[in-house]
């Protein structure tokens, strides 16, 4: 092309350039996103977080998700907390009791709390929160046991109520944002739409969300509490993780959620950002089918183990983020036991265990759902298990259909992920291992049973003993290890990209987190 | 005239209450319960049996298939979405604006690239413009949307770092975007175009006008593009449905919140009444947009208005 | 038509199409291409499921032509095993659209009022939804893995086939010979596949050429977002989809599968538009 061809070309390309803008106008969401307050001189009080996936609902009884979570923890208060070493602390109520029998619990409430609307939170709103949150579905694995029956509210500051079963690890679930006490004044006017007006008594009031793209929140000038330094809150939605990366980059967040493997030592390296990580509860395993043939035979379930090189496939996988997993208890629960250490790869223990077991041929499937990690850690298994004549087949499914296939209880192995909700261990074990919970009905993918863990789960459950009930869990880490249900492959880790001079950010163990007590220097 | 667009939009009923149907049959024999996708995998049996209750999962076929089609056709009600519990279309009115305004902008960058391209093109047959177009234009049909759409990401993006990589939130964020999703289209005019004024211009009535001592740019621009408008018009109402399809994976690149990673999500998340109520919209749209072009034509070219009468 | 008349007819479009350069070129590329598929396993130098996490992310060179990817496993080798995967994908659907569109178009053409009537207002209500979101609830609907996602590509493919049949069909339905075959006494179906179908083939074949393209376009489409073959299968969809993650520090993940995909569409594009001017000498001025 000569010169004169390619202003044409270029004077085209501005005309269309200029036709864009005229036809971008209007579609009214999209302009109050754009980039944070200017730049990183101190004195910035608005807050951008990307993160990956869009809130499913702000409503605390009717998700539960961390991405959801990520922006009600903001929004409500819930009566406790939990500090950064999963003791519970006071939150909305300043004190507690609980009966010695662990049934009963009484609140006494903070005077004075204002929601969102103006109005001024009572007994009766946090009866009406506990009652909903029984209630819901998706909560209702951790707040079940609350009688519906037995809330009392002697006064306007004093809420108290029964559990129908003793469960010593209730308090801390009281933190988990499906408690998040809600006003029960608006939540019966709004009804259906009360998602698109949420109201909640925490630091941060809702202002606007626009689907898949971003949740603003601003400063609750009545906050009972300390008033953060933040006046303005904006998630943007950033599906893929290298683009976080970039936006954080250039600029356009202060902090980016789920920073990826590949841009780790990115982050790291660049000045202006700060990496911050946590090991997180989560523990990503493969289940096997304790009930099907070979795999009923543990001695086959320890031959895999033995022949999958556990530290290598996360290595690889996750190129030094989170760990190898080492036991069914993430590292940040209570009562882990530190003194295990990853299984071991053996693959001449692994064919003699599986000519023990006279297991020729088998061809294994592997079930997991679309998330490349797992696909990537399936494959890595796929050829080490070939090793000692295994074949598998990985199948891929959908999150939808994976569960339906769980819940016929056919799968061979399984590779899922389980977050412990709480400081708990109670949270961490009784779903996936008691015998009750097999695949059909609940988190027991491995339909795994096995009489005493049943029975270790539920004395754990009732025992109010600190020590007594540290020893329960740690047998029952050591009993789960030796029948290897599960072949653990790795704990998750909280990555968290940021501007270098944000502080004041203090990452959980189990997903979501509390932002409003960002400053930048 | 009128008439016409009355029997069009007439025919548009037995189409959407196909699709309806169809869609409704698909994700009927779907695998994967709702009711566990949006409880999660944590809610208890009780609790999952109630939520099927609840929203009527539980009924035959026929009978859940009735109730929608009830509910749509008297109350123009198209549900609540089972995972936000927001009304379906709340949820599908938040995310069509980003996508029109995508499938708008590769229009315009794909119409104000591919048809004075082609022309330029058609001009001057076989001079080296014309070559490299072709060569490009070829190219640029076999190009897959998601691979030139990582391709620009890696270079403005990721190597001179000019232009963001995701959102739609200002006109720098719709470049890449719109550049990827429209480079298709720009090929195909940019073909269709020159074919079409290639046509034309070796015609008897060019010849005349040239004749007639009219500049060349008269010639070219009002009578030769006049006369070729209608080939293009077509293929111009043909590539919005092009469009709206590409922009499902153009959204999955640059993280844009439109209605193709609504439907995406909802499949996967199995949330059937926004997947419902989104083909419905889409197809929608899609049949106004064929009937636009029709109508189109008839502003065109006289001797079809003539039709339509 | 005679067998002498087919054969001179057949030397005639091979004339015109080996004028046509570009569309030769696109005929040895997807010659070459089969022939990579046939004998990817001589090829290509390593396994496509090898895996050597030791040598994770070499850039191209050192052994690895393209390179190795996240777990060490030979680019090159899963390009050329691609070959196979993405060909069997786009001539397997192609073959289960043309089939079904090929018989209802024919008979809606031949039928004609109500049969016609309801396999038209059918593709129309297919046609309405955009076939990439047709394919991807067929993909949900059935499942991930190979052969179903050639049925949903195939599937979501069938009413554009229908129409081009039954266009062509209602051209030469009152020609003379079909009137004589009728007269003649032949069957319906005799009718259909002895002189319909063979005489509409020159569209079918322009249109499937293109649709072979166009079938493996949609089907990576669906690998990169995740509704696709299961690993360690090397879909070249599903290679770019991965290779997405490491863009930033190993660009050259994406650049050979987009490349494979380039060239082969390419090829097919370019044949079937040789081929359209060579089977309809009308068009070609």
């Amino acid at each position: 092309m000569n010169t004169k061809k390619f202003m044409a070309f270029l004077l085209t390309l501005v005309m269309a350039v200029t036709l864009l803008a005229g036809c971008g106008g209007g579609s009214g969401a999209e302009d109050s996103t754009g980039a944070s307050g200017e730049g990183s001189g101190s004195g910035q009080d608005t807050l951008t977080i990307a993160q990956g996936s869009d809130a499913t609902s702000l409503d605390p009884v009717a998700v539960n998700n961390v991405y959801s979570s990520n922006v009600m923890k903001q929004i409500y208060d819930n009566l406790v907390d939990l500090d950064k070493d999963g003791n519970v602390v006071p939150m909305l109520a300043e004190s507690w009791e609980v009966s010695d029998d662990g049934l009963t619990f009484t609140f006494h409430l903070r005077e004075g709390v204002k929601f969102h609307n103006g109005d001024e939170m009572k007994a009766s709103d946090v009866a009406f929160s506990l009652k909903r949150a029984q209630e819901s579905a998706a909560v209702s694995h951790i707040f079940g046991e609350i009688d519906p029956e037995s809330f009392e509210t002697p006064d306007d500051y004093t809420v108290s109520f029964k559990l129908t079963a003793a469960n010593a690890g209730f308090l801390a679930g009281l933190a988990h944002t499906g408690a998040g006490i809600t006003s029960e004044k608006v939540v019966t006017e709004e009804g259906e739409n009360y998602t698109n007006n949420p109201v909640g008594t925490g630091p941060f009031k809702f202002v606007s969300w626009s689907k898949n793209a971003t949740i603003e929140l601003e400063r609750f000038e009545d906050y009972y509490g300390t008033k953060p330094e933040l006046t303005k809150m904006t998630f943007r939605i950033i599906t893929e993780a290298t683009n976080r990366a970039i936006e954080l980059e250039s600029g356009g967040v202060d902090m980016a959620f789920d920073i990826s493997t590949n841009d780790i030592s990115r982050v790291e390296e660049n000045s202006d950002l700060q990496l911050i990580r946590k090991v997180d509860n989560q523990t990503t395993y493969l289940a096997f089918n304790c009930e099907k043939e070979p795999y009923n035979n543990p001695k086959v379930r320890q031959a895999i183990a033995y022949a999958i090189d556990t530290q290598s496939v996360v290595d690889a996988v996750w190129r030094g983020l989170g760990q190898a997993a080492v036991g069914p208890v993430a590292p940040s629960v209570k009562f882990f036991d530190d003194s295990l250490t990853v299984h071991e790869y053996n693959v001449e223990k692994a064919k003699e265990l599986l000519k023990e077991a006279g297991v020729e041929n088998l061809t294994m499937t592997i079930s997991t759902n679309d998330r490349q990690e797992r696909i990537d850690m399936a494959t890595i298994i796929q050829s080490q298990l070939k090793e000692v004549g295994i074949t598998v087949e990985i199948e891929k499914l959908e999150w939808g259909a994976l569960l339906e296939k769980a819940d016929r209880r056919e799968q061979d192995t399984i590779m899922l992920g389980w977050t412990c909700q709480s400081s708990d261990p109670d949270l961490a074990l009784y779903a996936p291992f008691h015998s009750q919970k097999n695949g059909a009905v609940g988190n027991n993918y491995a339909n795994y049973s096995n009489a005493t863990v049943d029975e270790l789960l539920e004395k754990g459950r009732v025992t109010t003993d600190e020590a007594e009930r540290e020893q329960i869990y740690k047998d029952l880490q050591a009993t789960i290890n030796e029948d290897t249900p599960w072949v653990y492959l790795n704990n998750g880790e909280v990555v968290v990209g940021a501007k270098a001079n944000l502080t004041g950010f203090e990452p959980t163990a189990y997903g979501y987190h509390t932002l409003y007590n960002i400053t930048f220097k | 005239m009128i008439k016409y667009i009355i029997r069009r939009l007439l025919l548009l009923i037995p189409v959407l209450l196909g699709v309806t149907f169809i869609v409704f049959t698909m994700l009927y024999i779907t695998p994967g319960d709702p009711a566990k996708m949006v409880l999660g995998d944590t809610a208890t049996p009780e609790a999952i049996e109630q939520y099927r209750e609840e929203q009527g999962l539980n009924d035959p076929f026929l009978v859940q298939y009735g109730n929608y089609m009830r509910k749509l056709i008297f109350h123009g009600d198209i549900g609540t979405s089972y995972a936000t519990r927001r009304p379906v279309i709340q949820e599908i009115s938040q995310c069509f604006p980003a996508t029109v305004k995508l499938a708008c902008s590769a229009m315009v960058v794909a119409i104000c690239l591919g048809i004075p391209i082609g022309i330029l093109s058609a001009v001057r047959q076989y001079s080296i413009f014309d070559m490299i177009t072709m060569v490009f234009a070829l190219i640029g049909i076999s190009m897959p949307v998601f691979w030139l759409g990582l391709l620009l990401i890696l270079l403005f993006a990721v190597q001179l770092k000019v232009l963001p990589s995701s959102g739609y939130s200002s006109f720098a964020h719709m470049i890449l975007p719109a550049i990827t999703l429209g480079a298709q289209s720009v090929a195909v005019f940019t073909r269709m175009t020159r074919s079409s004024m290639l046509e034309v211009i070796n015609m008897d009535y060019i010849k005349t006008a040239r004749a007639k001592g009219q500049s060349e740019k008269v010639v070219i621009l009002k009578h030769a593009l006049g006369n070729a408008l209608i080939p293009i018009i077509t293929s111009v109402g043909l590539q919005f449905g092009t469009l709206l399809g590409g922009s499902i994976l153009t959204e999955s690149i640059f993280s844009i919140p439109g209605i193709g990673r609504l439907m995406v999500d909802s499949i996967k998340m199995r949330d059937f009444p926004v997947v419902q109520g989104g083909v419905l919209i889409i197809a929608i749209a899609f049949c106004f947009v064929n009937l636009a072009v029709d109508l189109l034509y008839a502003f065109v070219d006289p001797r079809i208005k003539a039709q339509y009468k | 038509m005679g067998e002498n008349k087919r054969l001179k007819r057949f030397k005639e479009i091979w004339q015109r199409l080996s004028k046509n350069k570009l569309a030769i070129l696109g005929l040895i590329i997807i010659i070459a291409m089969i022939l990579i598929a046939i004998f990817a396993d001589f090829i290509a130098p390593y396994g496509y499921d090898e895996q050597d996490l030791t040598m994770a992310f070499q850039g191209p060179g050192n052994g690895h032509l393209f390179g190795t990817d996240e777990f060490g496993r030979d680019i090159f080798s899963r390009v050329v095993y691609g070959t196979r995967i993405s060909l069997l994908i786009g001539f397997v659907a192609v073959a289960i659209a043309v089939v079904i569109g090929v018989l209802l178009g024919a008979i809606s053409g031949y039928y004609g009022d109500k049969v016609d009537n309801i396999i038209m207002r059918l593709m129309d209500i297919l046609l309405s939804i955009p076939q990439i979101l047709l394919a991807i609830a067929i993909v949900a609907a059935l499942g991930n893995g190979l052969f179903n996602l050639m049925l949903a590509v195939g599937l979501s493919s069938i009413p554009h086939y229908a129409r081009i049949i039954r266009a062509s069909v209602l051209s030469i339905k009152d020609q003379e010979f079909i009137e004589a075959a009728k007269a003649a006494g032949s069957s319906d179906l005799r009718i259909i596949f002895k002189h319909i179908i063979p005489n509409c083939l020159a569209p079918i074949i322009v249109q499937a050429t293109l649709g072979v393209a166009l079938a493996i376009l949609t089907a990576a489409g669906l690998s990169f977002i995740g509704l696709g073959i299961a690993p360690p299968t090397p879909e070249w969809g599903s290679m770019l989809s991965s290779g997405r993650n490491y863009i930033r520090d190993y660009s050259y993940m994406t650049m050979f599968p987009g490349l494979a995909i380039v060239v082969t569409i390419f090829a097919l594009n370019v044949l079937g538009d040789g081929l359209r001017d060579a089977l309809d000498p009308k068009l070609k001025k």
